[in-house]
């Protein structure tokens, strides 16, 4: 029986591992690809992270492990402006590996069983994600129109 | 007031998921059964089982003298279901990441 407990996702990148570790723990770039308006990155254990949407706002985040060019950890709250305290927060770690030319990014997102918002928070939240990524898959449909175009 | 029992928290322990799987492999079966495949004392059982009942992952009935439980899944379903978006955001930001790293 298949039981919900964490996520795991992984990528191969065509690019060396010390270029995917400065996207994924520089402030500039992070806060691109990961949020869209930008991030700041104390990179330190117990360094504070904020990272910016322009629609949702800032959620704040805290450095967990920095272990260049392979691991790198950060808890982030599961709301906007509150701290990532216990019971409001998940873990988000991603691993690093050389793989061929390339880079194999694995990331785990861990905590969900000490959230303790209530039933009716986390449908709020299913809905508010739901919208959100049907959102971005539409910005991403209308810039792959454009590229074809 | 009811008590919460979130259903996250109630999957967070490794062996109330235990106890859940041997429900799903058995069917249906008592807190004494279940005792018998765990490394745990039956009060502990009946204890983790209280968990997950509040967290509606539990049916039980009466047979004689025994109360069976077995699993009720639809929690899990809206779970898993929850697990999927978050998962599908990591994959939509997984695949910015790699545009960016290889578009240079």
């Amino acid at each position: 029986m298949q039981i919900p407990d964490q996520i795991e996702r992984e990528v191969v990148v065509d690019a060396p591992i010390e270029r995917v570790w400065s996207l994924i723990t520089e402030a500039e770039y992070f806060g691109a690809w990961f949020a869209d308006s930008g991030a700041e990155i104390d990179l330190r254990p117990g360094g504070a992270m904020t990272l910016r949407w322009e629609e949702h706002g800032t959620v704040r985040a805290r450095v967990e492990r920095v272990e260049p060019p392979r691991r790198f950890s950060y808890r982030w709250a599961n709301a906007v402006d509150v701290e990532p305290s216990e019971g409001h927060s998940t873990l988000v770690e991603f691993t690093l590996s050389t793989e061929d030319a390339g880079t194999r990014v694995r990331v785990v997102e861990s905590g969900f069983a000490s959230l303790d918002s209530s039933d009716e928070d986390r449908r709020r939240q299913i809905d508010d994600n739901t919208e959100g990524w049907a959102i971005q898959l539409r910005n991403l449909g209308e810039q792959a129109g454009r590229t074809v175009a | 007031m009811p008590e919460h029992v979130d259903l996250f928290a109630a999957l967070g322990d490794p062996t109330r998921r235990e106890v859940l799987n041997i429900l799903a492999a058995r069917g249906e079966a008592s807190a004494t059964a279940i005792a018998t495949q765990l490394p745990v004392s039956r009060p502990a059982v009946v204890k983790h089982l209280g968990v997950l009942d509040r967290a509606g992952l539990l049916e039980e009935r009466r047979q004689g003298r025994e109360v069976l439980f077995s699993v009720r899944p639809e929690p899990l379903e809206s779970a898993s279901r929850w697990l999927a978006v978050v998962a599908s955001e990591w994959d939509r930001r997984l695949t910015a990441l790699k545009r960016l790293a290889e578009n240079d």
